[in-house]
This record gives C-alpha cells, sequence and structure tokens, in this order.
C-alpha cells in the first residue's frame, strides 16, 4: 500500500521529448485514470512508473523511496499489459503463480493463493489450460489475476480492456471496480475510453501531448472543465463548442445567430471580446424534453430545424441545426421527430462554458 | 502415338522423374544392394556374389568401426553442444546491438558461405605446429616456448578438427536462434520483469522456452548435414595419426577408396545412416514438444 508521486518527470527519446514535467501526486490506495488522446504519452509515463522505460528527468516516488534507478522487480508493483503479454508456455495456474514462484514461496501457498484469485476471476476450471487455448476475455482475466496473486503496492494497467467487446468490457469493467475495493491498494489506469475513466476512478488525470491539463475528481472535470481540451474530452457526445464574439449584452454567431450571455458571466464579458462558448448536449435539448436545471431566467429558447436523430432507447440524440453545423442534443422521455421540421429547443445557459479564445482557458464566472 | 496415351502431367513430369531415378534411385539401390555383396572396385565380378548380412556382421564386430563410431558420437556430442552455446551466445548479442545490426548479421553469416573444404585448409594451416598462426600468436605472447603439436598428437588433433566444425557451423545456430530472438514478443519479458525476475531468470523461464524450437530446427538441419565434417577431417588429418581423429566418414571413405572394399564400406555407411535418422527423429520429436509448449501458430 503506497502512494505514487511523479516530480517533474520529463522522458526524451533522443532529442524527442514526449513527457514534459508533469507533476502527479496519487494518493495510498486511490484509484487514479490517466486519459487522453492516442499518443499524448500515458503509456510512457505508466511504463516509467513500473520502470520498463528509463526516466529522463524529475523523480518517481513509491511510498516513500524515490524508484527512478531501481529495477520493476524492486518497485513491487503488478501491471496489466494492452497485449495481456501472457507466458505462452505457461498454463494459467503457472501463469498466475510465476511471480510468487520467482519470490521463492512455498508450493502450497503459491497453490492457495492462485485458487483464490482464481475463484475471483472465475477462472478455477481454467488452469491448466495453455493461453493459446483461451478467448480475449479469458486471457484478459488471466492478465488481471497474474496481477493480483501477488499482492502489489501498486497496481499499473495499460488499456486492459480495449481488446474486449462492448459488453465484456462493461463487465470486466465492473470487476475492476470490485477489485479496487477489496485490494485495497494504489492502481493507475490509463485509458482512452473516458467513460472507463468516469465510471472507474476517484481522480482523472487528462493529459495531451505529453502536458497534463487537468487533474480532479470526474465530476470535476466534467462540471468544470478548466480547458477547452478537457471539455472536448470529456463527454459523450462532446460538448457542443463554438466561437462567439461579445455584442451589447449578447453572444454573437459567425454566422449571427445570437444568445444572451449566460447570467454568471454578464459582469466580466466587455463588448468584443472574443470567446468559445460551449454547451454540452444536457443542457440544450428539445423544450421539455430536458433536465430542469432550475434556473428558467437563465434558458433561451430558439427555432431550429432538426437535422438527424439517434434513438438510444431511454433517450434520442437529436442533431439540430445552429451556426452553420449540427449541435447534438440529449432529448430524454424521447418522441419521434421528423427530419427537417422546426421544433423549439432550449439552451440553459446557467451550464454554458466559456473559453478565452487564444490560451483556451476556462472563464471562470 | 502409344506416348500421347498419357496424360498431360505425366509426360511432362517423366524426364524429371527419368533424371532422378537416373542419379538418386538407381545409385542409392545399387548401393544398398552392393552392401550384401563382397564387392570391391578390383573385381568387378565380386558385385554378382550375393552374401547376405554378412558385411554387416563383419562391420559389426569389428573393433575399428565401434572406435569410430564411439568417437563420431563424441564429436558431434561436442560439436553440436559448442554450436548451440556460441550460436545462442552470438545470437544474444548480436539482438543486443543498436547499430550495425545488419551488417553484424551479414559477418555471421560469413562461415556458412565458405566450402568445407577451405576450411579445412584454412584451420590446417592455423594449427600447423611449425608455421601456424597459432603457435606463433601464443610464442609470440610469451604462453609457451614449444611448438604445441595440434595436428599431431591425437587428442589434440581432435580438439583441433572440433574447433574448425564449430567455426564453420556456428553460424547455422546463431542466425536460426537470432531469428527467434528477432520475432519474440517483448511483452511478455517486460511481464517477467515486473513479475520480479532478474535478467537471468527471465531469460530462463521466459526467452529460452520462446527460443527453443529454434535451437531445434538448427539442431535437426545439423543432424542431418553432419556428414558433411567429412571434408575437413579429410583435409586436416585425413583420419590421422594413427587413427585417432578417424570418425564414421573418414573410415567409409578410406574402406571404399583406399581399400577398395566398397561393398564393406555401403554396409558402413547405411548403418551411419541409421543413425544420422535417428539423431534426426530425436530432435524432430523435441521440437514439435517444444512449438506445442509455447502454444506456435506456425
Ligand atoms: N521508442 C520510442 N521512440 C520514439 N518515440 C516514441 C517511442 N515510444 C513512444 N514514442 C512517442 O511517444 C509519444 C507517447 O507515446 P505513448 O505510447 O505514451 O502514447 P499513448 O498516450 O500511450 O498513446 P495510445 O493511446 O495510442 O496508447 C508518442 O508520440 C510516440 O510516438
Ligand atoms: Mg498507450
Amino acid at each position: 500500500m503506497a502512494p505514487v508521486s511523479l516530480k517533474k518527470l520529463v522522458k526524451r527519446y533522443g532529442a524527442l521529448e514526449v513527457v514534459h514535467g508533469i507533476d502527479l501526486e496519487v494518493k495510498d490506495r486511490e484509484f487514479i485514470a490517466l486519459v487522453g488522446p492516442s499518443g499524448c504519452g500515458k503509456s510512457t509515463t505508466l511504463r516509467m512508473i513500473a520502470g520498463l522505460e528509463d526516466v529522463s528527468g524529475g523523480t518517481i516516488e513509491i511510498g516513500d523511496n524515490v524508484v527512478n534507478d531501481l529495477p520493476p522487480r524492486a518497485r513491487n508493483i503488478s501491471m496489466v499489459f494492452q497485449s495481456y503479454a501472457l507466458y505462452p508456455h505457461m498454463t494459467v495456474g503457472e501463469n498466475m503463480g510465476f511471480s510468487l514462484k520467482i519470490a521463492g514461496r512455498p508450493v502450497e501457498e503459491i497453490k492457495e493463493k492462485v485458487a483464490d484469485a482464481a475463484a475471483i476471476l472465475d477462472l478455477s476450471h481454467l488452469l491448466e489450460r495453455r493461453p493459446s487455448q483461451l478467448s480475449g476475455g479469458q486471457r484478459q482475466r488471466v492478465a488481471m489475476g497474474r496481477a493480483i496473486v501477488r499482492r502489489p503496492d501498486v497496481f499499473l494497467f495499460d488499456e486492459p480492456l480495449s481488446n474486449l467487446d462492448a459488453k465484456l468490457r462493461t463487465q470486466v469493467r465492473t470487476e475492476i471496480k470490485k477489485l479496487h475495493a477489496r485490494m485495497q491498494a494504489t492502481m493507475i489506469y490509463v485509458t482512452h475510453d473516458q467513460v472507463e475513466a468516469m465510471t472507474l476512478s476517484d481522480r482523472i488525470v487528462i493529459m495531451r501531448d505529453g502536458h497534463i491539463e487537468q487533474i480532479g475528481t470526474p465530476e470535476e472535470v466534467f462540471n468544470r472543465p478548466l480547458t477547452k481540451f478537457v471539455a472536448g474530452f470529456i463527454g459523450s457526445p462532446p460538448m457542443n463548442m463554438d466561437d462567439v464574439t461579445v455584442d451589447d449584452g449578447k453572444l454573437v454567431f459567425a454566422t449571427g445567430a445570437t444568445l444572451p450571455i449566460p447570467p454568471k458571466f454578464r459582469q466580466s464579458l466587455t463588448t468584443g471580446q472574443k470567446v468559445t462558448f460551449g454547451l454540452r448536449p444536457d443542457d440544450f435539448f428539445p423544450t421539455g424534453h430536458g433536465l430542469n436545471s432550475g434556473d428558467a431566467e437563465a434558458v433561451a429558447q430558439l427555432e431550429l430545424p432538426v437535422s438527424i436523430t439517434e434513438p438510444l432507447g431511454n433517450e434520442t440524440l437529436v442533431f439540430v441545426g445552429f451556426n452553420g453545423r449540427d449541435w447534438v442534443s440529449r432529448m430524454l422521455n424521447p418522441r419521434p421527430l421528423p427530419s427537417g421540421q422546426n421544433i423549439k429547443m432550449s439552451f440553459d445557459l446557467s451550464q454554458a462554458h466559456l473559453f478565452d479564445l487564444t490560451t483556451g482557458n476556462s472563464l471562470v464566472a | 502415338m502409344k506416348l500421347s496415351r498419357l496424360s498431360a502431367p505425366v509426360l511432362l513430369l517423366f524426364p524429371a522423374f527419368l533424371v532422378l531415378a537416373a542419379v538418386v534411385v538407381v545409385p542409392l539401390a545399387l548401393s544398398f544392394y552392393s552392401s550384401f555383396t563382397p564387392f570391391r572396385l578390383t573385381k568387378p565380378e565380386s558385385l554378382y556374389v550375393f552374401i547376405g548380412l554378412r558385411n554387416y556382421i563383419t562391420v559389426l564386430s569389428s573393433w575399428d568401426f565401434w572406435v569410430a563410431f564411439g568417437r563420431t558420437v563424441l564429436f558431434l556430442t561436442i560439436a553440436l553442444n559448442a554450436e548451440m552455446l556460441l550460436g545462442l551466445g552470438l545470437a544474444l548479442l548480436v539482438s543486443k546491438a543498436v547499430r550495425g545490426q545488419r551488417l553484424l548479421r551479414t559477418l555471421m553469416m560469413f562461415p556458412m558461405m565458405f566450402s568445407p573444404v577451405l576450411v579445412g585448409f584454412q584451420f590446417k594451416f592455423l594449427f600447423n605446429d611449425n608455421i601456424g598462426l597459432i603457435n606463433n600468436g601464443l610464442q609470440s605472447l610469451g604462453l609457451t616456448d614449444q611448438a604445441i603439436p595440434w595436428l599431431i598428437d591425437g587428442n589434440l588433433a581432435l580438439f583441433s578438427i572440433t574447433v574448425a566444425e564449430v567455426w564453420s557451423s556456428t553460424s547455422v545456430f546463431a542466425i536460426l536462434i537470432l531469428a527467434g530472438l528477432l520475432a519474440m514478443p517483448r511483452d511478455p519479458i517486460e511481464a517477467a520483469h515486473v513479475d520480479g525476475c532478474t535478467p537471468l531468470q527471465t531469460f530462463r523461464f521466459v526467452t529460452w522456452p520462446y527460443l527453443m524450437p529454434f535451437a531445434f530446427i538448427a539442431m535437426t538441419i545439423r543432424s542431418l548435414d553432419v556428414a558433411r565434417a567429412y571434408d575437413i577431417v579429410k583435409i586436416m588429418t585425413d583420419g590421422g595419426p594413427a587413427k585417432r581423429t578417424e570418425l564414421l566418414w573418414t573410415l567409409v571413405g578410406r574402406t571404399a577408396y583406399s581399400d577398395a572394399r566398397m561393398g564393406m564400406a555401403n554396409a558402413m555407411a547405411y548403418f551411419a545412416i541409421v543413425l544420422s535418422i535417428l539423431f534426426t527423429v530425436y530432435f524432430f520429436r523435441k521440437l514439435a514438444a517444444a512449438r506445442q509448449q509455447i502454444g506456435a501458430e506456425w
């Protein structure tokens, strides 16, 4: 059980710097998700924590020790690889017990611990098989089993679910959450699936191009994104965003469409200022089919044409033409809407976000 | 007109079969038959005297034959193991090279490009007790002031031949094992590091099981062409001194051509082939088992 702390962590491949001095304090027993687009340095960061990549600058601490120069075996960590990385020549049982065997534990103890882990992961009937005789989901669980058998201080996951189908992914996601509650260990989980990050983690770290954009609880990064990038990355479907110019109490879009300035920003904006306006699909809905935010005054209404609809059963995503393109809205208690029809849309401006046009930073009212 | 009644494929393959029969099947059958006759090159009519298994009985009850046989097995065991260890070491080193790996790989194949006869001459010169490079080198370094009789002392001569053989064939192992190393996925090795393995343990428990099939492929190939070392031995010592380096192949060659006892020589050769086949089957079995173990899909 140990906290993990990254201080000014840098990774360079030759002259190419891919991680630019990131700082991160992971508390003991915390579940942290590292998210970000492909190539932003998530795996590299995780592999540095594991000791599989050299550190080019800064320090990594696990517990109270600086581990920069320790080999992976001295760090008491477990890692679940995206490709599972099972040992092909060992049975499932041998795969899971391998770390204990290397540590020189007695055979009885290994058997017992492997059996325990197998029971948790529903692998008991597969212990004699080889990895090549398993399905993808089963291999994934073996990889997980191998990690939990040794009870490490820190678990590292590198996109463990990305090779699974949607249903299995949801199922294993729940397993991981249960596992975290049971193991009482620090977990760092890399994913580019923000739903995984939101559902699993205590805090989310959003990375971009080797920098950390924001660290916060799922609720924080969703409701109070610090940058335009985070606002666009977190949330599905993504936030609707367009550039606007402030003009005499109104926000004017490029095509001339206008919305009133959201009440909470009224004091801080000046005429002529250019900002990016953002509104989540949840706060933009066919009138009467949204969440009541309680601030009726802050809701603006416009007649807009429906372009297409995507029914999801309990709700429907409605794409409506606004400012020259389609904005997504989430329609609760859906009813059929023919394409091309004009409908009354509500903009819940109490939930609107504004970002500085040049820096992309949130203008927090 | 009769020919045209045969179907086209048969017709087209016919010349090939004919050539094969002339150069492979007929000599094979003839030599097998002659191993049951007292055939001597100097007495052609002896080819028609059938003496059953007498040649085989003579061979198998000959002390000289069994000494050569035992020496051959010893020679092969030492050579194959040394080649495998050296090949493994070379492959591991080359796979670690960050720059110039292609060049190293090409260099590694050099010995395979030499004809064994050349290798024989080359090592004969190197090991020459008078003018050889090795004695010269040892003396210049002050390690010895005597001329070591590499090819003249019986034990040293076998050693020298082994060195030449190992030099010329280690690359077979090195290349096949390197192929295995390059094809090997990185992930299980990293997983082993995380699971607590030292580099040595990683090799022992993860890398080596993966490489084993490749080593066995090399073993199988080598066990098929063990007879190749005939040229090297023939050139370097010709079985001497005093038959101390007589291997099965030189014995067969001497019996056939110097003593002109072709029937007897063929009996020995067929016995040696059985030995070679047994080696091959053994390694093939091991290969299949090792492949299955790593769940290989090839
Ligand atoms: N061995 C290497 N040499 C040079 N550049 C590398 C090397 N490994 C990774 N990179 C670069 O480092 C950057 C970060 O890679 P990393 O694998 O950490 O991305 P990631 O966030 O895990 O992406 P993904 O979601 O696709 O897995 C990438 O731009 C990649 O091209
Ligand atoms: Mg990655």
